[in-house]
């Protein structure tokens, strides 16, 4: 007797069940574009960094990230560049750093601290460095930034 | 003025209604029953029991101008609750009706409508129920609001003209909807949201921008504003006229909470603790204070246990759970790190409730929290704002 | 490295007060039930990101939030293999015990050494500041623990070779 209607998740098949991708609204620029941009910002931040304008080059990278499933690449170009940024800044520095930012950038700048601390050891990741970077950010931005951060579906 | 801080119970208040003169209360202290109690001094006794629910009751509203309580339960049933003399005692009780919702989950949120003759009850079967009173019959009979919502709804709030019906749901939207049933309600009046609204319209679905379940939504007084609250610790107000969102974001934990006390300043509550005001017009929004005057209260915080600084905390914990049987609550304050609460309330705030004041000016409002205090608070009290609970430092 | 530790359990401090904002929750999928939603994982609105903190590659904490309950697994540091063996056994003891610990949970999630699951009734029953405090002491007294446990074993262990051997010797 074919019992295997049994294992049958029925619960998939309903239609009102609210799936992951209904959770937010797609990325509208595609994989390659996204890609383009985060190459783009790449070199903007560099100049940036030249002339040692931390805020500027942070507000570059922060500016529209590139989030969701498919774009992948862009998503690790990115979290690169913040990384070289991090680690470049003086502790003491930090703070007025974040004062400067928009709440839009505090909040994607949290998302980022938080992607890269659940991957300890790629990259050039330092822990104290991130850990630094986010006592200081929650100092100023409260609470209320991480609990954007988890709501936010546009994972980064 | 000093709020007024009534310690009803050690339980969670789920629920709390006011009568429509503030001697009577209804609270339901997260149990299967909702208790009624009446002022006595300086505090709340009760005086009756209401008991028919067979699981916890989520919401209740009392109906100020028909006397009529309505009470909904996880038990997917709600019950409307009339004062009648009792054949055998011939004292006033509290006799419940049973209203069929239809709904398979449990009933989350209930609201009276502003002319009383409807009440909205939401639901977690992902509709809303709206009932009104079938004299036929004699009994309260259901419509099911179901489409576009996809997860539970979590709060429900009445335009004022009894059409119109706002609800926040757990799929991170605010709806309007139109309620309007054909034998209880006379043609509307064209509002801002529309006109010629048959049944389950709707007239505007909102998001915030970081997404998150809405907690609460309000109606202004005139009906022309929305302002919802969601999870992402943000606070939106909607003009649907110009269709302009101020998303107002707080560096706090989420509100859940939320009451307009004139048209353009509202007071809002959450897990943060304390009662925040919010004063804007169509141009902006913002943050103003908080009702509650931390620098007066000073903290009486917990003393500092150190005897168990001798054992390391774990292996103490697991001693004191091992010996007297005492779970995982902090042997709090032999480290550095005590955090010390100096609101009124010591735990979430769930419920904001207008007590004195007519609808567009409220001068007093009452909350109740999940710490089992009642506090009512006056609206024009508002300090800056002190400490916000999670953001404190401990060194 | 110890002062990267104030700042790792501060950040685990202010996450866990942002995730520990539950509300009962009756469950959408079973009527009458009311399950802690990040336990069943069906319904996937009301779930929230899981957050990790990380101090190196060794010690991590993984939350997983939703709407009336949080998950809290712990990584402790665990340099060689005794520890790896002191820090089973205690883990283990106190999870047979978990009922007396009423936060923590039985098993821990794969890949992590403890867990604990923080529900509505908890943040109901008993201050949500003094949860976050003792899961911060907890943590701070982990460590501390296992180096003691490790030194005394060490010490136990030398003593008896010691002797031993000093009745083989003469």
């Amino acid at each position: 007797m074919d019992v295997a209607f049994r294992k049958i998740d029925i619960d998939a098949f309903d239609d009102e069940v609210l799936r992951e991708p209904d959770l937010y609204e797609e990325d509208p620029r595609g994989p390659a574009q996204a890609l383009d941009e985060a190459k783009q910002k790449q070199v903007a931040v560099r100049s940036a960094l030249a002339r040692n304008d931390i805020v500027d080059a942070l507000s570059i990278v922060l500016d529209n990230p590139p989030y969701g499933p498919n774009v992948e690449e862009a998503k690790n170009v990115s979290l690169q560049i913040l990384l070289t940024i991090l680690n470049t800044t003086k502790s003491t520095e930090i703070s007025t750093v974040i004062k400067s930012l928009s709440m839009d950038a505090r909040d994607i700048l949290m998302k980022y601290l938080y992607k890269g601390m659940g991957k300890p050891g790629w990259g050039d990741i330092s822990g104290s460095v991130l850990l630094g970077w986010h006592e200081k950010l929650t100092e100023i931005a409260g609470t209320g930034c991480i609990v954007r951060t988890m709501t936010d579906r546009r994972t980064v | 003025m000093a709020p007024e801080v009534y310690r009803i119970a050690r339980a969670p208040i789920t629920a709390h209604a006011f009568n429509a003169d503030r001697s009577t209360l209804a609270v339901s202290l997260n149990s299967n029953d909702a208790q009624i109690l009446i002022r006595e001094d300086q505090e709340w006794t009760t005086i009756e029991t209401l008991s028919e629910h067979d699981k916890l009751i989520t919401s209740i509203d009392w109906a100020p101008n028909s006397n009529r309580i309505v009470t909904a339960s996880q038990d997917r049933n709600a019950y409307v609750w009339q004062q009648t003399p009792d054949p055998k005692t011939g004292k006033v009780v509290w006799k419940p009706t049973l209203v069929l919702l239809r709904i398979n989950r449990a009933a989350t949120h209930v609201r009276w409508s502003p002319n009383e003759d409807k009440f909205a009850v939401a639901s977690g079967a992902r509709a809303i129920a709206v009932c009104s009173f079938d004299p036929e019959n004699n009994w309260w009979v259901s419509k099911l609001l179901k489409k576009p919502i996809r997860s539970t709804v979590l709060c429900v709030d009445w335009h004022p003209n009894n059409v119109l019906l706002a609800a926040g749901s757990a799929d991170s939207q605010a709806r309007v909807f139109s309620a309007y049933i054909k034998e209880v309600d006379s043609k509307p009046v064209a509002t801002v949201w529309g006109s010629k609204l048959p049944f389950n319209t709707i007239c505007g679905e909102y998001r915030s921008p970081a997404g998150g379940w809405v907690h609460g939504v309000a109606f202004s007084p005139t009906g022309d504003l929305l302002a919802f609250t969601s999870h992402d610790s943000s606070l939106n107000v909607v003009y649907p006229g110009s269709n302009v969102v101020h998303n107002i974001r707080m560096p706090s934990l989420p509100l859940v909470s939320l009451l307009w006390t004139t048209e353009d300043t509202i007071v809002a509550a959450g897990h943060d603790c304390q009662p925040y005001v919010f004063h804007g017009s169509e141009a902006g929004w913002q943050e103003t204070g908080t009702l509650d005057d931390q620098s007066t209260l000073g903290g009486a915080g917990p003393a500092r246990r150190s005897g168990l600084a001798a054992r390391s905390g774990a292996f103490a914990a697991f001693q004191a759970a091992d010996s007297r049987g005492l779970g995982g609550s902090a042997a709090g304050g032999s480290a550095s790190t005590d955090t010390k609460l100096n609101t009124v309330h010591h735990n979430t705030i769930t419920s904001i409730r207008a007590h004195d004041g007519v609808k567009g000016q409220i001068e007093r409002i009452s909350t109740t929290g999940v710490d089992g205090s009642l506090v009512i608070w006056d609206v024009s009290a508002v300090s800056a704002v002190a400490s916000r609970l999670g953001v404190m430092s401990m060194r | 490295m110890s002062n990267v530790l104030r700042p790792y359990l501060a950040a685990v401090r202010s996450t866990l007060t942002a995730a520990l904002t539950l509300e009962n929750f009756s469950s959408q999928v079973v009527e009458r039930h009311n399950k802690p939603e990040v336990e069943t994982g069906g319904s996937k609105e009301v779930l929230l990101n899981p957050l990790i903190i990380s101090r190196n590659e060794n010690e991590r904490v993984l939350i997983e939030s939703s709407i009336n309950s949080i998950r809290l697994s712990i990584k402790i540091k665990q340099a060689d293999e005794i520890e790896r063996i002191l820090c089973h056994k205690f883990t283990r003891f106190m999870m047979q015990r978990a009922e007396n610990f009423i936060v923590l949970r039985r098993k821990p999630v794969p890949g992590y050494d403890i867990s604990f699951l923080i529900t509505n009734t908890h943040s109901e029953t008993m201050l949500k500041h003094k949860i976050v405090d003792f899961i911060i002491q907890f943590m701070e007294e982990v460590d501390r623990e296992i180096s003691e446990m490790k030194l005394s074993l060490n010490a136990r262990a030398r003593i008896v070779a010691e002797t031993y051997l000093a009745a083989i010797a003469t």
